[in-house]
């Protein structure tokens, strides 16, 4: 090596070749969008379970499901948030498909629990006010799930 | 693993920063980097032109929303550059390391 770096100019390149990569990181996101339209979907089915006849509440969800399955490759690939960059697939990885995917069947028993709960409490349309209280959940846990899909990812620090 | 290879063109700190920034991008705007690095324009077209003329970059200028916008991407040959550089440093660091333990 035709060079005179030192140990100390090295850590140095390598912290800020850290940072830069991190700077990256920062972008990993999917777009707002989509959390507010998984909130709006999951208050219609509510809406549908509620007071809609067992046909429209299957086709509903087959409905949702698709759409969802139709833009999930590419929103929940977490690389392209930002219309800036498209961020390598190795420094995201699996982590936010796997993230979100667990999060949104977590919010799935989560509103079939409330809507069970507030049947048994008498609430008058239990099934409508579940999936309003997931669906506020959904959209303030979305961008706080993302960000710790970030800092998962900048704990896994593999090439440095 | 990359090997170790010291590379005098990535080293100094602005286009080592730049070639850090894309190597976990598959493209980027030219503003993006731009906007991270606290660079003008200029400096950065600068950057940029030394490291597409050594074949460690590749300029785009796609057309999207009737704006013409600069993506930037690093080149296979770009990438084992900076692979290669950053395993040169951790080398350094580790013989460094290994001599002061004796």
């Amino acid at each position: 090596m035709s060079h005179e770096t030192t140990a100390t100019e090295a850590r140095h390149a390598l912290s800020s070749i850290d940072h830069r990569r991190q700077q990256v990181i920062a972008e990993i996101d999917v777009p707002r969008w989509y959390w507010v339209s998984v909130a709006t979907g999951w208050v219609a089915l509510g809406v549908l379970a509620q007071y809609g006849a067992t046909w429209a509440f299957v086709a509903g969800t087959l409905a949702f499901g698709t759409v969802h399955s139709a833009v999930a490759a590419w929103v929940l690939s977490g690389r392209h948030a930002s219309t800036s960059l498209s961020i390598r697939s190795e420094l995201v990885g699996r982590r936010v498909p796997v993230f979100v995917f667990g999060f949104l069947v977590g919010m799935t028993i989560v509103t079939v629990a409330l809507a069970l709960i507030a049947h048994a409490d008498g609430a008058r349309n239990p099934g409508i006010l579940a999936s309003v209280v997931v669906a506020a959940f959904v959209l303030a846990g979305g961008p706080r799930l993302m960000a710790s899909v970030r800092g998962h990812a900048e704990r896994s620090r593999s090439a440095w | 693993m990359s090997t170790a290879q010291f590379d005098e063109l990535i080293h100094p700190s602005t286009r080592l920063s730049i070639v850090a920034l894309m190597a976990s991008t598959d493209w980027v705007d030219f503003s993006f980097v731009r906007d991270r690095l606290c660079l003008s324009d200029s400096a950065l077209s600068k950057e940029f032109s030394v490291l597409e003329e050594a074949g460690y970059v590749t300029i785009d200028r796609p057309v999207t929303n009737r704006r013409r916008r600069v993506r930037v991407s690093l080149t296979d040959q770009g990438r084992a550059a900076f692979e290669g550089h950053v395993a040169a440093l951790q080398s350094v660091i580790a013989s460094s390391e290994s001599a002061a333990a004796r």
